[in-house]
């Protein structure tokens, strides 16, 4: 049989790599301002702001014609990316006015208040669209789950913990980051019982999507996968988070933990990416 | 109305040359394939067979590439056609996540032939093509609009491809998929593709 499963290519090679990393930017840039406002960290409220800036102009350069961008806010109704573009557009907006208000302005007004909460629904917003993209892609088995929001969520979330990790590694507020602490450790291990769950739940979901697993497994991506997604993004920053639990260790461990976190998360959503094959053709 | 193809896999021979006069008749560039024919082989030595199965947009009537479109780039026309305004095209390539058939092709930037210039024939028949955007087979619609058959139907040289109005039941595709126990792609994604192919 010459015609089996086909790869796809435009969501993981050439220019498709910077939608890779728009969506770790953002998710990591989204959960980085839902952990700052909850715990008052304002390096980490620039961060997580600049980290999504950054995410939408690779999602911009990802574009076959970027010029039109404007066009994909007209498909909100049905397209994830509509919707997603509409939340990242309300969290840059809101985000940058409770920048300046906190920066310039007298803090605890109402007017601050509102963009708190405009910019927390912005940001939740990016957390949560990015994996229904994904899962709305009927094409392709791996993908088309309601697992992979489930992950991609966690991995949002948990990229906005490292970030935070890592700013306070660097000095930056670290008293203020105690509770992260053991939520990193809990987020870490949630995500790997959930990369668990989805690759044996993938596995007995047909011919195509056991064939994507296989590939992440012992194929071409197993590499990444193994070396990016579990040992430096999840073993490591497990037995850090574990050791931080039990006794104190020193805040660049923290920061190290944060940075291999990081980096698992972009091979994690990589190697989804990678993995992705079409149904063969003939059915 | 809703137009349909009826591909008869008894009478494909695998001479690709409907591939051959797709290209012709829209000018696809590099890498481009709207139509390609695929080979399967089935059962095992010595009772193996060898069919050859065309491919091509299959137009569904249920079009998952519509509903991610986040544009509107992709429509349908009224007679079921799914088409792209490439005007509206983004190029995001989420389409082409959606399409269970891998059928949407994705050009780059253009690219020629032969050596680095277009040809004539190329420099007339790149201006229905843009960079950056995805295309896709349209049944021929300009072809549709002057009365002919698409170009994959006119040119068949076995006659395998009938294509015909799948909403009225005295058509010839219509008694075709009745008689001959037409079957679609992967039906059970609920796409209701609009391309029947005749077994072998």
């Amino acid at each position: 049989m010459r015609e089996r499963f086909r790869p796809q290519r435009e969501w993981a090679e050439g220019r498709g790599l910077l939608l890779i990393f728009a969506h770790f930017l953002t998710g990591a840039g989204a959960g980085a301002w839902i952990f700052s406002l909850l715990f008052g960290f304002t390096p980490g409220l620039v961060a997580g702001f600049f980290l999504v800036v950054f995410g939408a102009l690779a999602h911009f350069f990802f574009l076959g014609r970027p010029e039109r961008f404007w066009r994909m806010l007209t498909g909100f109704g049905s397209s994830w990316i509509s919707r997603g573009l509409a939340g990242m557009s309300l969290f840059m907006a809101a985000a940058f006015v409770y920048l300046l208000l906190w920066f310039f302005a007298a803090r605890q007004t109402s007017l601050e208040q509102i963009f708190f909460a405009l910019s927390l629904l912005g940001a939740l917003w990016v957390v949560v669209y990015k994996g229904f993209v994904w899962a709305s892609s009927k094409g392709i088995p791996l993908w088309n789950t309601p697992l992979v929001p489930a992950l991609y969520i966690s991995y949002a979330l948990r990229g906005g913990a490292a970030v935070l990790m890592v700013l306070g590694s660097l000095g930056a507020q670290h008293a203020a980051l105690g509770p992260l602490e053991p939520l990193k450790l809990w987020l870490a291990v949630s995500t790997a019982v959930l990369v668990l769950i989805y690759l044996e739940v993938m596995r007995g979901s047909g011919m195509t999507a056991l064939r994507s697993v296989d590939l992440m497994l012992f194929g071409r991506v197993a590499l990444p996968f193994y070396l990016g997604a579990v040992l430096v993004g999840l073993v490591i920053p497990i037995a850090i988070g574990g050791l931080a639990y039990a006794r104190t260790v020193p805040p660049e461990l923290l920061g190290l933990l944060g940075l291999l976190s990081l980096l698992g998360d972009l091979s994690i959503i990589y190697c989804i990416a990678k993995a992705g094959l079409y149904r063969p053709l003939p059915a | 109305m809703r137009y349909g193809m009826v591909i008869d896999l008894k009478r494909c021979i695998g001479c690709t040359g409907c591939s051959v006069v797709c290209k012709a008749e829209n000018a696809t560039p590099p890498g481009v394939l709207w139509l390609r024919v695929i080979k399967h082989e089935s059962g095992k030595y010595p009772q193996v067979r060898r069919i050859s199965i065309p491919l091509q947009c299959m137009h569904c009537a249920e079009p998952p590439c519509l509903e991610v479109c986040p544009t509107g780039a992709t429509f349908q026309h009224p007679n079921g056609i799914v088409d792209i305004d490439a005007d509206k095209c983004v190029g995001c390539r989420y389409c082409m996540m959606a399409c269970p058939y891998d059928q949407r092709f994705f050009n780059a930037e253009m690219r020629y032939y032969f050596q680095e210039h277009p040809t004539p024939f190329e420099q007339v028949g790149y201006q229905r093509h843009q960079e950056g955007v995805v295309s896709k087979c349209n049944f021929c619609l300009p072809r549709l609009e002057k009365g002919l058959e698409p170009a994959c139907v006119a040119n068949c040289m076995t006659k395998a491809r009938t294509f015909g109005d799948l909403d009225n039941p005295l058509s010839e595709i219509s008694k075709l998929v009745r008689d001959r126990g037409g079957y679609q792609l992967y039906p059970e994604l609920g796409t209701n593709p609009s391309i029947y192919y005749l077994p072998a």
